[in-house]
């Protein structure tokens, strides 16, 4: 008798298996949406769809592309600290919040401005756009280490109450110092535009990129796609280096990796560290794009949500972190749109018969459950696939219980699995990927 | 002219309670280069609150512990190892999700750079440390014979208990250790597998120059290799000395044996 | 939150605050008691916790609505009504509590730890929606049914419905207290609490005391949502999160997982709430505005200096 969990799993077993066997030339098709060609396939379409559009229909989706791409780097980052050290930051929204800070400093060149008042400090010409991103990451991550050094030598779960806490001093701090503008936030300047040169504009027939989204986003897509492709490339060659191994090696047994040598404070801030400057650059891009910091954001919703797509997408996997923010920020931009529009023509709901009539309620709007869908997606996922869409070979091996590590339980579920005398509780692990044939194999292992 | 050698590793009057519970007793323990020193004493005798001492998973209520004569006061577990004293234990504590391969490497962590960018960039001196390291770990796992080579990139879960036993060790030699210290290698191993245990324990002091101490349940294993051994009872060191004048000491037969027979 | 902050000065002005910290910490001992008896048992921060409290305060305020309540009640119909809102309250609040553990955390005693924290967080990103969903985003506000009476002592006004709240409080903790210390079950709690495996080992059934340390925990956390409505006064979908957030800031600060500790924690935080309203009222935008960060502060600073907090005991980890 399969459990509901098994019904849901099967769907995943039987696509596997057609991507596993259905053969697309010499490989079947998994080959190529595997490990790093799979990334490629997705950049390349990244990077062409524009071209497919015409300039007044392009312009809405390529911002939708670079909200997508903003969270897809702020997912990628959390992902370090939560992913791969297997740290529960609760407060991430924090970094974002000084890059965005940072960023309005840099390049208005107004810093600590008190609004109708004279700044204190103004830099002589503010800094060239192109280095805030370097200096709003840097900062960004040594706050990070001024947080992160006392607190990561608590238990994981104080961890997420702390960062939880620091989460929400950082952005009572921004709106109630006037210098930081208060509720009413703070502006971030376009960025200027690019002249090429001369030789270069000969060819691709135009002479300048404008980077200011607001007259035309196809400059800042490309630049945010840019940072994307960075900040990939950073967080994989951390996950396939000896930090990557002491990270995993702390999640499992954090006495015997001490004992082997790993320094668990240090390694730990270096994750913590690293997502904070992701999270700034985050924030960058976010304040740029808007041209100005909306305070309200930086609140733990925004947390969480990045950490759902954490979970939705795969927790430790980058392809799946990828995909978790894609799909959150799309529910976000068209779905909950088309739910509120089927809610109000379809004769399901108006129809007083219908048996979805229950949503006609006038106050209801589903823009206002975003977040319950997400907190439903969210513990669904934690309950019936917790290793994630697109899971991360060695954490499905951790979340769906194949291996063990005692340390990682709590005494009472250390207990039931002994009753249970089960040393595997996983079922069928063979059905649990998606995508992965041996191609991730071999990515994970040659590093 | 008699040769004074620094200790490899001592302990001076080390007391570590817990609480009301004083687990080791002003315990000293000398233990010279080259030496396999045993620690045996009954269930309980605070053997294995030794080792976390040692290795700094617990820090000392009173006394100090010395490596080739340098205190090991306030030093956390990686500094520890990083000092030169590596450890198994009792109950194998490998990282079961990473590969035999991926587990030595861990052992390895020391000889890697330790910053981000040399990291993150894979900078030329961390792609030599990492090439060292995967061929030292090659040669580690060639100690124990060409069949643990061949399971290098198995899951530690899946190996066979013998096997984890070994990957164990090759991931704490493979920080270059002074000492080593084993806690139990060859308990819920068959006749045939501890007598093999045994001969690599004592290939191992020759081959990677080692002081190795020893905790053992079984005496045919600790009275046939042990250089030395010292007994422990209730926390406290009841007697030293060499196998046999342990084997002979009334105190020890009435402490340990006698007490280990009364209960069988 | 509400205007606390008064605008005379001297003793009387902290005496008057020393009134409304001790009824506010009356409060949060009672919400930090739900944490502390979870995380003694299974050592899980039930991240939903605030939320259960803030669900009895939502059907309170839907209930009184049905009832036509509206303004001050007496005698017997005001004693009634508490009677009748204690016992809805408590009971909304036990079940929630109950049918999350078990529908959400009881399966993931296997998994990582990481597991049921991050479920815990989705429950409580899920009991908050749905209030929202439920009565909207606004502040709305709980008809003020008891009697605004108040003993005057040396200019201190002392209301009586903090006298009834305290003794509610009080009293709420000592039947909790004894039946931690002399039936049977509690005894089980106790002892699941220190070591589990031994416990098991002696016949406990674990999942009978993980229940009531949900099922306690959640009504006193009803409870606290009744004295948080007549206080307090405004009914809004968000107040979980941060009531919560400082109830367990008191249950770390008092030790988590020491009953004893919660309370203490439970009175100290609301005791050093209401006095930063006060105190720190020179700081940009007021003190109200910080007191949140100062709390928060006050946990960060616990659990990096202090874990076992100012009650719990030190025990040594098991390696």
């Amino acid at each position: 008798m399969p459990t509901f969990a098994q019904f849901m799993r099967a769907p995943f077993a039987r696509t596997n298996h057609f991507f596993e066997t259905t053969k697309l030339g010499p490989y079947p098709i998994a080959w190529y949406v595997s490990g790093w060609r799979g990334g490629l396939l997705v950049l390349l379409a990244a990077i062409l769809f524009p071209i497919f559009y015409d300039q007044t229909s392009i312009q809405p989706l390529l911002g939708d592309g670079i909200q997508v791409g903003i969270y897809v780097i702020l997912a990628l980052g959390l992902n370090v600290v939560v992913g791969y050290a297997g740290l529960l930051d609760l407060g991430y929204v924090a970094f974002f919040a000084i890059g965005e800070y940072v960023a309005s400093f840099l390049t208005t060149g107004y810093i600590f401005s008190k609004l109708g008042q004279s700044p204190i400090i103004v830099l002589k010409s503010p800094m060239p756009f192109i280095l805030i991103f370097p200096a709003a990451a840097l900062f960004a991550g040594f706050i990070g280490v001024l947080f992160g050094a006392p607190t990561l030598r608590l238990r994981g779960d104080y961890l997420a109450i702390v960062t939880l806490g620091l989460g929400e001093i950082v952005p009572i701090f921004f709106q109630n110092v006037p210098w930081f503008g208060g509720n009413v936030g703070a502006s971030v300047l376009y960025i200027p535009n690019i002249q090429l040169p001369s030789l270069v504009s000969s060819i691709v027939g135009f002479t300048t990129i404008s980077l200011t989204p607001l007259l035309n986003k196809a400059g800042f897509y490309f630049l945010t796609l840019m940072m994307v492709v960075i900040v990939v490339l950073l967080t994989n060659s951390l996950r396939e280096s000896s930090l990557g191994r002491a990270w995993i090696a702390i999640r499992e047994d954090e006495t015997a990796a001490s004992a082997a040598g790993v320094n668990l404070v240090r390694t730990k801030l270096l994750a913590f560290a690293f997502g904070a400057a992701m999270g700034g650059l985050g924030g960058v891009l976010d304040g740029a794009n808007s041209g100005s910091i909306v305070p309200t954001v930086f609140s733990f919703n925004t947390s969480i949500t990045i950490l759902i797509m954490i979970v939705l997408g795969g927790i430790g996997s980058l392809r799946g972190v990828i995909l978790g923010a894609a799909i959150l920020r799309l529910i976000d931009f068209t779905l909950l749109g088309q739910l509120n529009t089927f809610r109000q023509t379809s004769p399901l709901v108006t129809n007083i018969h219908g048996i979805l009539h229950f949503l006609a309620l006038p106050q209801f709007d589903f823009n206002q459950a975003k977040f319950l869908i997400y907190g439903l997606i969210l513990l669904a996922m934690i309950l019936l696939r917790p290793q994630g869409l697109l899971p991360d070979r060695r954490r499905q091996r951790e979340l769906v219980g194949i291996g063990e590590s005692a340390e990682a339980y709590s005494a009472v579920g250390l207990l039931e699995r002994e009753e249970a005398g089960e040393g595997v509780s996983g079922t069928g692990s063979e059905d649990m990927t998606l995508f992965t044939g041996s191609g991730s194999d071999a990515q994970g292992r040659e590093g | 002219m008699p040769e004074t050698t620094i200790p490899a590793l001592q302990m001076r009057t080390v007391t570590k309670a817990f609480g009301g519970l004083t687990a080791v007793d002003s315990v000293d323990l000398t233990v010279q280069p080259g030496q396999i020193f045993s620690i045996i004493g009954p269930n309980g005798a605070g053997k294995a609150t030794v080792f976390n001492l040692i290795t700094g998973i617990y820090q000392p209520t009173n006394g100090d512990i010395l490596l080739q004569g340098q205190s090991l006061k306030g030093l956390t577990p990686d500094r520890v190892l990083r000092r030169g004293i590596a450890r198994t234990f009792q109950n194998i504590r490998l990282f079961s999700n990473m590969t035999v391969m991926e587990n030595i490497l861990v052992g390895e962590h020391k000889t890697f750079p330790g910053d981000l960018i040399s990291i993150i960039f894979h900078l030329p001196n961390y792609q030599s440390a990492e090439k060292h390291a995967r061929t030292r770990a090659l040669e580690l796992l060639s100690f124990f014979g060409p069949k643990m080579v061949a399971l290098k990139d198995e899951y530690a879960a899946n190996l066979s208990y013998a096997d984890r036993r070994r990957v164990e060790i090759a991931r704490a030699l493979g920080s270059n250790p002074k000492v080593l210290l084993l806690d139990e290698p060859t308990a819920g191993m068959n006749d045939a597998e501890t007598a093999e245990a045994v001969g690599y324990i004592t290939r191992m002091r020759e081959q990677f120059n080692l002081t190795i101490v020893l905790i053992e349940h079984k005496l045919q294993v600790t009275m046939g290799i042990s250089d030395r051994i010292a007994v422990l009872d209730y926390g406290k060191k009841i007697a030293e000395g060499l196998p046999e004048e342990i084997q002979r000491n009334e105190q020890v037969i009435e402490a340990y044996l006698g007490r280990k027979v009364v209960v069988e | 939150m509400l205007e606390f902050a008064a605008t005379n000065g001297g003793p009387v002005l902290f005496f008057q605050q020393l009134e409304l910290g001790i009824t506010l910490g009356a409060m949060y001992a009672l919400v930090a008691l739900g944490y502390t008896l979870v995380y003694g048992i299974i050592e899980l921060i039930n991240f939903a916790h605030g939320d259960v409290f803030m669900w009895s305060t939502v059907v309170l305020l839907l209930v009184s609505n049905a009832l036509g309540l509206k303004g001050t009640l007496g005698g017997f119909a005001l004693i009634g009504v508490l009677i009748l809102f204690l016992a809805i309250g408590m009971a909304v609040s036990a079940f929630l509590n109950v049918s999350i553990e078990r529908l959400a955390y009881r399966r993931l005693r296997k998994a990582p730890r990481l597991a049921p924290l991050i479920a815990a967080v989705g429950v409580s990103f899920i009991l908050e929606n749905i209030a929202q969903l439920t009565i909207g985003s606004g502040f709305i506000a709980f008809p003020p049914i008891f009697p605004t009476t108040a003993l005057n002592i040396f200019g201190v006004k002392i209301s009586i419905l903090h006298i009834f709240i305290f003794g509610l409080a009080v009293g709420l903790m000592y039947a909790l207290d004894r039946f931690i210390q002399t039936t049977k079950l509690g005894r089980a709690m106790r002892a699941t609490a220190q070591d589990p495996e031994a416990a098991a080992l002696m016949g406990v059934n674990v999942n009978r005391t993980i229940f009531m340390a949900f099922l306690i925990g959640g009504a006193l956390a009803g409870a606290a949502g009744l004295c948080y409505n007549l206080v307090i006064a405004q009914v809004n979908f968000f107040t979980g999160f941060k009531f919560g957030l400082i109830a367990f800031t008191a249950a770390v600060f008092g030790g988590i997982g020491n009953v004893y500790g919660a309370v203490a924690g439970g009175f100290a935080i609301g005791i050093i709430y209401a006095l930063s309203i006060q105190y720190f009222n020179f700081l940009p935008g007021g003190g109200v505005a910080w007191v949140d960060a100062i709390v928060f502060g006050i946990l960060v600073l616990t659990l990096v200096f202090r874990p076992s907090g100012i009650l719990g005991q030190q025990v040594p980890d098991k390696v």
